[in-house]
Order: structure tokens, then C-alpha cells, then sequence
């Protein structure tokens, strides 16, 4: 332990010409924490605990290497378990059944008494959740012979990383592979300082402690409009101002984006489209927020009691020391890799929302398992043609393959089946049958390309579409396939006979 | 239709070695596990083995066995051999029984159901049907073939992937077909031989709806390929065209805020007379005793060391986004625990006795490590201070901090204090 000590301090010492000293047994009494001596070296650490850190840790376990993992938030899971997927969830699902019951439940036969919204309580669920699950991981590592070092890791050398422990004191690891998976945080928006309170990013938004008479969302992506959806739907005046011309982000198909803002607009969140925002004023008890039209011209001020900023995530890799190792970052921070995830450095290894790729928790579930392939067995592989995304509003949006914004780019010509749920038994039983399916095949092959749903558990059907592309079907094979009744998913076997031929109930 | 796919998987058939190759490719195991009831056939107790005599069964039709156990015996024409069940099951049916000479590798001998069958309700599968890989009985164990897959693979999986290189024939359908396959197959009334003549360009060789297409001259017999190798680019990350960040690498918070903090962080110096005199005596009894001199110096940077260790979290410290992220969700405190200091004391003979703290300018010269961060460490030493030096009594330490880290200061500076003046000895022995 000692001799960490020399090293980097070595540097100051020279202006009080103190003598370098050897480590003294004695000093260790001197100190609540005991010195570990250095344990040998691993076959694995991985500096990040969340998804794809721990995906990969658990999988190296079970292929029985000797693996460590180090985590500094406290506890594991990293963005995707403690700030991102699953708290934002369990809000969704909770402020939408609030929602339901003051809206939607008298014309069922349903008469509730009196609704009240406890929010504290809200934030309790959601908080067990969260901690139900972070405590699992600990566990599965337990079971699967993975080390947690709770602390911060930075890289010393090419094999070494020093931890900053978080129970105070250091330790150094050395391993014969490392992988990086440290990440990503919120993109900060220049000129509005983030507080989480006023100014917050997503992690402010999933731990509001009341309810904001206004909120103004900068930034109609995936987060943006799940986090305005949850305060909209609690009582909050939503407005969402985005930079492009449509919601959603670059992935969701253009048509099917549309629809999922004439949707959230009739649930009561009011959209700026083609708007930017130019700067804002905190200092009054309102912030205030300068807006112009995109392509210049009309300004105007909005007041909001809180701003959230959601215009997207950037890869996290500050104070992991990559400048002593000379690893490279691209222009917008992403750890350079090669196909099979190598820095320059072979043995090191970057997966997951801190490299290229969607930031997405199973695209860098799948990169964890398959790192591991590619260490242990020397081949993994990751289809990122057939990686789903969903939007947890209600109805759901969910997609994977092209959109037929991108099938018309790449100038193959193709036939697109619709389907919509009001023509679906099971949607209109359920009184929830806004939406539609949307299969865009080849129109020589009848391959699917692409599938685009927005509607109720969009993101449960989606998973066949995926399976679809995977395995090379056609729009035919889906068709041909026996669904259910009465179900949803019998919607999206009629649009794939639609796309092929006719649907039945359309 | 179902004998056209009867047809198409009798001629699909392999050779042992061929199959065993297969399975491995595409990972499969060696188990009857997707299957209740699954065909036994005749295993190839050798590469060269191509039939064989069963000797005799040394199980009844509805006996149960488990892994292990002996199944039957057979003959080729230089040994005969025990075949072992590779996992626990029944023996549903004997199809070729004791006696029977010149079975070919691949036919089916019997059927087995799984443990805990109800064979008497058994559905009992064609006859040849899925040539399961259960000729491996005698031969390499479910590990080995994810082994050769870990080494097969590689080699294959580019080929594979790549419809562009398809250029090679059609190959065998060996698992189901795709519904649409089939129904065109059928609609058109093609043959097998057909079949086997279609280029597949689905992942792993799957035959796709457009592949018969292409076969029977409705679409350009070069378009699937065409597709398949834009569909296969998309399943890659695209790495291409990748722009280095500059080299001054964006992510150096130390450095990056340096030049804005410091001229408004205003310093303080915080300091403490500490007498040298229980040192002193220690540094003798031990050069008396041990008969080895230790330089004050050592003493005092042991308790440095020590001292340093634990303290408050500097105030100056900005926390990161992160950090932000886990005191709203209340998951900081196990961090603020404590962290180490790098304070390294200034040591002057004794001037006057009272402690002191004195506003300092900014720009004054400080051995703190968050000047040497920021680069505004100054070497020299300040000129209005009384002759440096250390006593061997009094000496006064000091050290400069930021003006919230004061109380972080006096914590160490008392640290040093009480070890210097009251156990120095431990610090060395
Ligand atoms: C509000 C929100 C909602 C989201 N919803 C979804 C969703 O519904 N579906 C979905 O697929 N994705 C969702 N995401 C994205 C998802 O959370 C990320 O894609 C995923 O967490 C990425 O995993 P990762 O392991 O790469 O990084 P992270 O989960 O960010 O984990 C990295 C971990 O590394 C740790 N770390 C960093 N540096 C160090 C260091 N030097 N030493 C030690 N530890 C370090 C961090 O503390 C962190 O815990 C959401 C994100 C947000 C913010």
C-alpha cells in the first residue's frame, strides 16, 4: 500500500526535501483502514457496475474467469437501475394508472371516490423497486464469483487500475483484460446550470418532491417525452420545445412520430416544434425561457417552474485516467473500438453507452455477453440490425430494422402493411385501441425491413419483429404464423398480411 | 406437404462427421431436449463407419434408463461397442431389433421419450425425421462441441455472414423450412432437387422467401444477395470514418477548470505550533538503543502520511454530474465517508506561539495539491515569512488552503500535532 503512496506523491514531496520512506509495519496501527497487500492479478476487471458491466461481469463468472468489477455510485445497476430505465418506469406505470382512475374509469363501470395523488408514497414504490433490483445484482455477483470494489477506478498503466475506495483508502488491481463500460451522463445544456431542482436533467425528473404547475422539456426525444408524459400526467402544464421538425428522435419512423404527438398533444403536453432554445433567466421565482423559431425569426419567453434538459447523453469517461494509457476518444467522446470492442490497447476492452451504438440497456447487455465471448472463446457477435427500441409512453411507440425514412434513403423499393388497433378485438375490449402496426417488407423479397408500432404494449409486440428480422422472415412468414385471439398481437400478423396481401379485419 | 418435407429432409441427410460439423457451427447440443419423443438411429461409432449390426438391446420397449446406462450392443465388421444413453429417458419403441445386419448410420433404430413420458399417449415421430445428433453417443461429450464451435466458428462466421461470397451452391435445408418457403415451394410444385439447387441468403444460410423467388425467375436471381449484403452491413456497428477527439483530450477536469477557479478561490493559511521535543527524545532513545539515526524529516512525513488520511471532503471539491446524480437520490453517502488528503505541511522554527490564520492573497505560493493541479504552484518560498528552518523544539506548520477547507486544515494539522508530540515513536517503530 505503501509504495502507492511514493508514486504519485513522489511529485510534491521534492519542495519540503522530505526523504522517501519505506513502509513501516507500525503505520498500519496509525490507520482505522488495514493495508491490503496487492492480491495477484485477475483475469478480468471491469471499471462500471451498470449494465454492461455487470452483464459482463456475471457472464465472466459463469465461464469461471477470475473477475472483478468496480463501481462508484454505491450501488450496481449504474444510469439504467438507479437513475434511468427502471425508476423512470415504475413512475410511468404508476402516474399512468393515477391518471386512468381520475380519467378513464367511469365510462367502464368503474365509480371511484375520491382521487388523491401521494407522491412521497410514489417515489417510495419506485425507490423499492430500484433497490429490490440493485440488491439482486449484488447478489448474482455473490453467487457467481464476481469481486465488487465499491469505488472509483482510474488507469494507472495498461494492466493497473488504482481504486479509490469509497469507504476511503485505495487499492490497486491488476488484470490481464480489462473492460471499460463507465457510461454516460446527461448532456448539459450551455448556459443553464443544471441544479436538479429547478434546472434538472432526468435523474431531477424521476425525484421531483412535488408535483411543478409548469415544466418545459428541452428536447423531444425518448426521455424528454417519458419524463413530461409522467409530471403531464400528475398534473403538471407540459410544454415540449425540440430543436427538429418531429418527436421521437432520428430513429422513429417519421409517420408513426406524427401520431405519437397528436396522441401526447390530446393527453395535454403542447409541443414547439422546429424551436430553439436560446437561453434562459433563473434569478425570478419563474424561469424564464428564451425560444425562437429554428430557422430564426418569432422569439418569445416561457415561464416554467422547472426545466427539464433532455437533449441527449454523452459518453462518461472523466477521471478515469485514459490519458495515462494514451486511450483515444472520438469527436463526441466515444471510446474508439474495434469491432470486437479492443482499444489500441487489445486487452482493453469498451462496451456499452460509453462507446458507439445506441445508448440503449440491452444494446449494451448484448455487447457485455458478447465481450466476454470474445475474450474467453474468441467470437461473440452482436446483431445491431435487430436491436428494439420502445418509448414507455402511453400508448407505447416501439420499433426495430429501418424506418421508411431510411428504407427510401438507401433506395431499396419497398412495400409498407398497416394494421390499426381500432380493428383489433382485443384493444377494443380493452377500451385502448389507439394506434397502429406498420411493416415495411422489400418489395421484390418480401423481407422484412423494418417494424414500427405505436400502441398499447408496443413494447411487448415489438419483440416478434425483432425475431422477424433476426431470422430474415418475410412480412409472408409472420402472416402464415398462428397468433392468438383475442390478442394484440393478432395486430401485427394482420398487418403482415397486409403488406404481403390483404389483412383479414381491415 | 408434409411428405415434400419428408423429402427434403431424407435427402438432407449427412454423413456423421458432416452433421457433427454442422451442429457445432450453429452451436447446437447434443441433446433431445426439444423433442419428447426423437428418433434413435443408428450412430457412427467411427469416422468410417457406414452401418452397422445391432448385436443386442439390453433394454425392454417402456424401460427407463439414465445417462450412462447401456443401451445396446453393436457390431461393424472390426468391433463391437456398448452405445451409453447421454441423458436420462425411456425407450419408447425398438424399431430393428436384436439381430437385424447392414443398418445404415442414420436410420432409425428405435425412439426414445424423456424421462417421465407418458409413452402409451406418445405421438411417435416419422421415421426419418431430425437425423438428431444422437449417433454421438459414444462420441464427444456436449463441451467438445461448443469447444470446436469456439473454433469452427470464427473461421466460418465471415462466409457465413456474408451472402456477397455466396457465390457457392445452395446449402442443404436442414431445418424447417420458413412458412413462406414452403407455400411457394408447394404452389409451384417443386421439387427437392429444387431446393437444393436455391442459393439461401438468410442469416446463417436460411432460405428466404425471396431466394425461391429468385429461383423460379421472378425477381433478378442476383437481388436477394444484393439485399441480404445491405442488411448485413446494418448489423454491424459502423466504425467507419471515425474523428479523433484533439489530443488535448476533452475529459481533464483538473485541468480544464483551472484557469477559471483559482483567481476567485481565495486562500487561507492555517497553522500550528508543534513542539519537535517528544520526537527529539524518540530519535534519540532509538539511535541509543538501535544504534540508527532517523532524520526528523522521516517522523514528519510518516505523520503526514498518517494524517492525511480520512479527512472531510474538500469543500473546493466540485462534484460531478454523477455525484449530483446520487445526493438527489440519496445515494452519496456512503462516499463522503471520508477521503485522503495530500496536504503537505510548510515547517518554519518557531516565530511566535499563538496558532494563527491569516487572509492570504490568491496568488500566493501554497505546496496545496490543488495548486499543483492547477498549475499555480509557485516554487519559491515566501519572502516576508521568518528564516525557514525546522527546531528541534517549536516549529510552526502550515498549510494552504482554499477558504472553505479551513476546518479540513485544522483536522490535519492536529493530526500531525498529536502524533508528533505524543506517540512519535510508533510512527517508526
Ligand atoms: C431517464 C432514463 C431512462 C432510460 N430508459 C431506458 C429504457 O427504457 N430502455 C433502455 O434500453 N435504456 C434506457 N436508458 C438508457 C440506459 O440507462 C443506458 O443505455 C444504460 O444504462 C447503459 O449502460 P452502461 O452500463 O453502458 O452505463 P451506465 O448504466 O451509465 O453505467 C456505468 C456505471 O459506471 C460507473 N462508473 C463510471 N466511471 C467509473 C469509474 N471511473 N470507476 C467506477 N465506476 C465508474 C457509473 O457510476 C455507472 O454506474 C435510459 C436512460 C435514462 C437516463
Amino acid at each position: 500500500m505503501f509504495r502507492n503512496l511514493i508514486g504519485p506523491r513522489a511529485v510534491i514531496r521534492p519542495t519540503l526535501t522530505l526523504p522517501t520512506v519505506v513502509a513501516p509495519s507500525a503505520i498500519a496501527r496509525w490507520s482505522k483502514r488495514g493495508y491490503a497487500s496487492e492480491a495477484e492479478e485477475k483475469d478480468l476487471v471491469i471499471i462500471g457496475g451498470g449494465v454492461a458491466g455487470y452483464v459482463a461481469a456475471i457472464k465472466a463468472g459463469q465461464e469461471g474467469l477470475k473477475v472483478a468489477c468496480i463501481e462508484k455510485r454505491g450501488t450496481l445497476g449504474g444510469t439504467c437501475l438507479n437513475v434511468g430505465c427502471i425508476p423512470s418506469k415504475a413512475l410511468l406505470n404508476n402516474s399512468h394508472l393515477y391518471h386512468q382512475i381520475l380519467h378513464d374509469t367511469k365510462n367502464r363501470g368503474i365509480d371511484v371516490g375520491d382521487v388523491k395523488l401521494n407522491l412521497g408514497q410514489m417515489m417510495k414504490a419506485k425507490d423499492t423497486a430500484v433497490s429490490g433490483l440493485t440488491k439482486g445484482i449484488e447478489f448474482l455477483f455473490k453467487k457467481n464469483n464476481v469481486e465488487y470494489i465499491k469505488g472509483t477506478g482510474a488507469f494507472t498503466g495498461e494492466h493497473e487500475i488504482k481504486v479509490n475506495l469509497s469507504e476511503g483508502g485505495e487499492q490497486t488491481v491488476t488484470a490481464k483484460n480489462i473492460i471499460i463500460a463507465t457510461g454516460s451522463e446527461a448532456t448539459p445544456f450551455p448556459g443553464l446550470e443544471i441544479d436538479e431542482k429547478r434546472i434538472i436533467t432526468s435523474t431531477g425528473a424521476i425525484a421531483l418532491d412535488k408535483v411543478p404547475e409548469s415544466m418545459v422539456v428541452i428536447g423531444g426525444g425518448i426521455i424528454g417525452l417519458e419524463m413530461g408524459s409522467v409530471w403531464s400526467r400528475l398534473g403538471a402544464k407540459v410544454t415540449v420545445v425540440e430543436f427538429l421538425g418531429q418527436i421521437g428522435g432520428p430513429g422513429m419512423d417519421a409517420e408513426i412520430s406524427k401520431a405519437a404527438q397528436k396522441t401526447l398533444k390530446k393527453q395535454g403536453i403542447e409541443f414547439k416544434l422546429n424551436t430553439k432554445v436560446l437561453g434562459g433567466d433563473t434569478s425570478g421565482e419563474k424561469i424564464k425561457l428564451d425560444v425562437e423559431a429554428a430557422k430564426g425569426g418569432k422569439q418569445e419567453t416561457l415561464d416554467a417552474d422547472v426545466v427539464l434538459v433532455a437533449i441527449g447523453r454523452r459518453p462518461y469517461t472523466a477521471g478515469l485516467g485514459l490519458e495515462n494509457i494514451g486511450l483515444e476518444t472520438d469527436d463526441k467522446g466515444r471510446l474508439v473500438i474495434d469491432s470486437e470492442y479492443r482499444t489500441k490497447i487489445p486487452h482493453i476492452r469498451v462496451i456499452g453507452d460509453c462507446t458507439f451504438g445506441p445508448m440503449l440497456a440491452h444494446k449494451a447487455e448484448e455487447e457485455g455477453v458478447a465481450a466476454i465471448e470474445y475474450i474467453k472463446k474468441g467470437y461473440g457477435h452482436v446483431n445491431y440490425g435487430a436491436i428494439p427500441s420502445v418509448m414507455y409512453t402511453h400508448p407505447e411507440v416501439a420499433w426495430v430494422g429501418q424506418n421508411e425514412q431510411e428504407v427510401k434513403a438507401s433506395g431499396v423499393k419497398y412495400k409498407v402493411g398497416t394494421f390499426p388497433f381500432s380493428a383489433n378485438s382485443r384493444a377494443k375490449t380493452n377500451l385502448d385501441s389507439e394506434g397502429l402496426v406498420k411493416i415495411i417488407a422489400d418489395a421484390e423479397t418480401d423481407r422484412i425491413l423494418g417494424v414500427h408500432i405505436i400502441g398499447p404494449s408496443a413494447g411487448e409486440l415489438i419483440a416478434e419483429g425483432t425475431l422477424a428480422i433476426e431470422y430474415g422472415a418475410s412480412s409472408e412468414d409472420i402472416g402464415r404464423t398462428s397468433h392468438a385471439h383475442p390478442t394484440l398481437s393478432e395486430a401485427f400478423k394482420e398487418a403482415a398480411m397486409a403488406t404481403y396481401g390483404k389483412a383479414i379485419h381491415f | 406437404m408434409a411428405s415434400f418435407v419428408t423429402a427434403c429432409r431424407l435427402s438432407a441427410r449427412l454423413t456423421s462427421r458432416q452433421l457433427r460439423q454442422d451442429a457445432a457451427a450453429r452451436g447446437f447440443r447434443t441433446s433431445a431436449a426439444c423433442l419428447a419423443a426423437q428418433n434413435f438411429t443408428m450412430p457412427a461409432l467411427s469416422p468410417t463407419m457406414t452401418e452397422g449390426n445391432i448385436a443386442n438391446w439390453k433394454l425392454k420397449e417402456g424401460d427407463s434408463f439414465s445417462a450412462g446406462d447401456v443401451l445396446l450392443e453393436i457390431e461393424t465388421d472390426k468391433a463391437s461397442m456398448d452405445v451409453e444413453a447421454q441423458d436420462d429417458g425411456i425407450l419408447a419403441k425398438i424399431t430393428v431389433g436384436d439381430g437385424a445386419k447392414g443398418i445404415k448410420v442414420g436410420a432409425r433404430i428405435g425412439v426414445l421419450a424423456e424421462a417421465g413420458d407418458d409413452i402409451s399417449s406418445l405421438e411417435i415421430p416419422a421415421e426419418e425425421s431430425s437425423p438428431a445428433p444422437k449417433e454421438e453417443a459414444s462420441k464427444p461429450k456436449p463441451e467438445k462441441a461448443s469447444e470446436s464451435k469456439s473454433e469452427a466458428v470464427p473461421k466460418t462466421s465471415s462466409a457465413d455472414l456474408s451472402p456477397a461470397k455466396s457465390s457457392k451452391p445452395a446449402e442443404k435445408q436442414t431445418r424447417p423450412l420458413l412458412p413462406s418457403v414452403s407455400h411457394l415451394i408447394h404452389e409451384q410444385g417443386l421439387e427437392q432437387a429444387d431446393v437444393d439447387k436455391m442459393t439461401p441468403t438468410g442469416p446463417n444460410n436460411r432460405l428466404l422467401k425471396g431466394d425461391v423467388l429468385a429461383y423460379l425467375g421472378s425477381i433478378s436471381s442476383s437481388y436477394p444477395t444484393e439485399l441480404s449484403t445491405k442488411i448485413q452491413k446494418l448489423s454491424h456497428l459502423d466504425l467507419s470514418n471515425i474523428k479523433l477527439a484533439p489530443p488535448p483530450a476533452a475529459p481533464k477536469p483538473a485541468q480544464e477548470s483551472a484557469p477559471t477557479s483559482p483567481p476567485v478561490v481565495e486562500e487561507l493559511e492555517v497553522a500550528v505550533p508543534i513542539s519537535m521535543s517528544s520526537v527529539v527524545e524518540v530519535q534519540q532513545r532509538i539511535q541509543k538503543t538501535l544504534g540508527i539515526f532517523l532524520p526528523l524529516s522521516t517522523f514528519i512525513a510518516r505523520a503526514t502520511d498518517v494524517a492525511n488520511d480520512d479527512l472531510p471532503q474538500s469543500k473546493t471539491h466540485k462534484p460531478s454530474a454523477d455525484e449530483l446524480f446520487n445526493q438527489v437520490l440519496g445515494l452519496d453517502k456512503v462516499s463522503s465517508l471520508g477521503v485522503r488528503g495530500t496536504f503537505l505541511p510548510q515547517i518554519m522554527a518557531f516565530p511566535q506561539a499563538a496558532p494563527a490564520t491569516k487572509p492570504r492573497k490568491p496568488a500566493a505560493k501554497s505546496v496545496d495539491i490543488i495548486d499543483i493541479l492547477s498549475g499555480t504552484a509557485k516554487p519559491s518560498k515566501l519572502a516576508s515569512k521568518p528564516a525557514p528552518g525546522m527546531s528541534t523544539s517549536v516549529n510552526v506548520f502550515s498549510v494552504t488552503v482554499p477558504k472553505g477547507d479551513k476546518k479540513r486544515a485544522q483536522i490535519f494539522l492536529d493530526r500531525v500535532k498529536t502524533v508528533l508530540e505524543g506517540e512519535p515513536g510508533r510512527l517508526v517503530l
